[in-house]
């Protein structure tokens, strides 16, 4: 008799089916363009075109270069905020089922944040000069 | 349990966080002028809080959180160390124009993490709480942002911090994988049928992580650094409230979470204890700055508090608790004197060379410090000695008694260095000396803690021996 497999790995034929389509289509998006380029004849490098492209910065420079601190002052708030939104959401959805309770805590916690928010508004984070 | 009787429960955390957010906006309103009255307002919350631990007894929020007579007693003591660092601090910082009103406020919060950590019941409360405390300790380390040492402090105590609680979250996730349940309750139940390999990687790295907080050898190494560098109000309160608070973490996760497992966590403690203590007595004697000295001896006497609990019974567990509570006034006081030394143009001084001759300039300072000395080494007539008789008396009731021995002898290799001070500070030339103190309040709090632990202590040893027995029997 044959051994039951430890996993049964067939439940992950749609993950395989799924690498395979994305990696036939990326392949598709880099290769026809070369192609139809070649084949037009529209193919004129210049340095500038052949230079890598990384946002619009310079591709290589020092990696110690420094910032303003005041970056990671607005950084962090940002986060603080962020994150309080990716908490209000799955709160909205399931208020229903969370009652009085759920509805107060999530008030508690705004009200926290608020605080803090006042607090870095009164010291002057949110000042850039 | 219905909600509002779970929110009565943790009411002392409630005082706290509610006063340290309207403090908040007092400070964001006030000003740094109005650091005075914040301090003021920050220890007479911690008092209305500590009043109410009194008669606070049950588990809160379907188990996450636990007020007993184990965190009662932890936080009563986390509670008056916080105090006492904010008393102390004004003088300090206004000396060097860096009283910032939001030093209590962050002592204040820092509590908040310390009281959840000590009634935690589930390993998501205790990191929560444990996150608390140290994302305000790191703050309160680089304090004296404009200091570079200061600065130092604050940033390797939080790269090496959050390395550490890396470590702890990873091995609470692996407990978490191998028995299914955060709770402490389930975590048990879990391992009563003996321990698998995934379990018992989960308690190493819990307890690897722990360790760091507590500074037990061989996590020890930011201990020496941070001491050093944080402002002394801030390094007498890591000495002081976050050590009782990790301890008491500790004592209840080792009991409570995985009491079954005692066989495999008692080896852990054991090794940290031993290393501590012997690293904390020999590394110690080439120290010329008193604060590194210092940091040096709370490894060391963290290595005593553990060969408490390495016996892993009741008694081990009280005499743990005992420890921690003669130890924090010890160390408090040590500070609260470390504090006075100023030279005459009033700048802070620490290097040890410079107590030299303090009995003749200073007499009532140098006898407070000698006090302080002879009862970190334990010697006899002092109080000192009796939470260590305590855990020692602890392991010989098991039968360990070689492991007792071998911390005799390591408090004996400990005492040199206490005793160096003291040879320094009555029979060697007078150096300069100090600016008189102008504080009566330190001087104040050095008196009273001197008294503590003096042989007067002995007079508190049945309360301390009632409590601290009752808070080890809420555990087993």
């Amino acid at each position: 008799m044959r051994e039951k497999p430890l996993v049964d790995l067939s439940q992950y034929l749609p993950i395989l089916l799924f690498l395979g389509v994305a990696l036939a289509i990326s392949g598709a998006f880099v290769v026809l363009p070369m192609i139809v380029n070649r084949l037009t004849g529209t193919a004129k490098p210049n340095p500038d075109k052949l230079a890598e492209y990384e946002c619009g910065f310079p591709a290589f420079e020092d990696s110690r270069a420094q910032f303003d601190v005041r970056f990671y002052l607005v950084a962090i708030l940002f986060i603080v905020f962020d994150l309080e939104a990716a908490f209000l959401y799955p709160w909205a959805v399931s208020l229903g089922g969370i009652g009085l309770t759920g509805w107060a805590s999530m008030m508690l916690f705004l009200v926290e944040l608020g605080i803090g928010f006042a607090y870095a508004w009164k010291k002057g984070a949110l000042d850039w000069e | 349990m219905s909600m509002i009787a779970s929110l009565a429960l943790t009411l002392p955390e409630l005082i706290l966080s509610t006063g340290a957010l309207l403090l908040l906006l007092v400070a964001a309103w006030g000003g740094d002028g109005s650091s005075r009255l914040i301090s003021w307002a920050s220890v007479a919350l911690l008092a209305i809080a500590g009043l109410s631990l009194g008669c606070a007894n049950g588990v809160a929020f379907d188990g996450l959180y636990k007020a007993d007579a184990f965190s009662n007693f932890a936080k009563a003591l986390v509670y008056a160390a916080a105090a006492v660092s904010i008393l102390i601090a004004p003088r300090f910082f206004e000396a060097r124009g860096a009283m910032r009103a939001e030093y209590p406020i962050l002592i204040l919060l820092s509590s908040v993490g310390m009281g959840m950590m000590v009634s935690a019941t589930d390993l998501l409360t205790l990191y929560v709480g444990l996150e608390l405390q140290s994302l305000a300790a790191y703050v309160l380390a680089s304090f004296m942002r404009r200091d570079s040492r200061s600065a130092e402090a604050g940033l390797k105590y939080f790269v090496l911090g959050a390395l550490a609680s890396g470590i702890l979250l990873y091995g609470i996730s692996l407990l978490y994988g191998f028995t299914g349940t955060t709770q402490f309750g389930g975590v048990a139940t879990a391992l009563g049928d003996g321990i698998s390999h995934g379990e018992l990687f989960g308690l190493v790295f819990v307890m690897a992580g722990l360790a760091f907080k507590i500074s037990a050898v061989p996590f020890h190494m930011w201990t020496p650094d941070v001491y050093e560098g944080a402002p002394t109000p801030v390094t007498a309160f890591f000495a002081s409230a976050p050590k009782v608070a990790a301890m008491a973490l500790l004592v209840r996760i080792a009991v409570d979470a995985m009491g079954p497992a005692t066989s495999s966590w008692q080896q852990i403690v054991i090794f940290a204890a031993l290393a501590s203590t012997i690293l904390g007595g020999v590394a110690a004697i080439g120290q010329v700055n008193i604060k590194r000295l210092l940091a040096y001896s709370s490894i060391n006497n963290v290595g005593f508090a553990l060969f408490g609990l390495a016996a892993g019974t009741p008694d081990g567990v009280a005499a743990t608790m005992s420890y921690m509570a003669v130890y924090i006034v010890m160390t408090l006081g040590s500070f609260l004197c470390v504090l006075q030394m100023r030279n005459a143009a009033g700048d802070a001084v620490e290097d040890i060379a410079s107590l030299s001759g303090l009995s003749r300039t200073r007499p009532g300072l140098a006898a407070a410090f000698a006090i302080f000395m002879f009862s970190l080494a334990g010697i006899p007539p002092l109080f000192g000695f009796w939470p260590k008789f305590l855990v020692f008396d602890a392991l010989v009731a098991i039968g360990l008694w070689p492991l007792a021995m071998i911390g005799i002898a390591t408090s004996v290799i400990g005492a040199f260095y206490y005793l160096k001070i003291v040879k320094t500070m009555y029979f060697d030339e007078p150096a300069p000396a100090y600016a008189p103190s102008a504080s009566r309040m330190e001087n104040g709090l050095i008196a009273l803690s001197a008294v503590a632990v003096s042989p007067l202590g002995y007079l508190a040893i049945p309360l301390l021996g009632a409590l601290s027995m009752a808070a080890a029997r809420a555990l087993f």
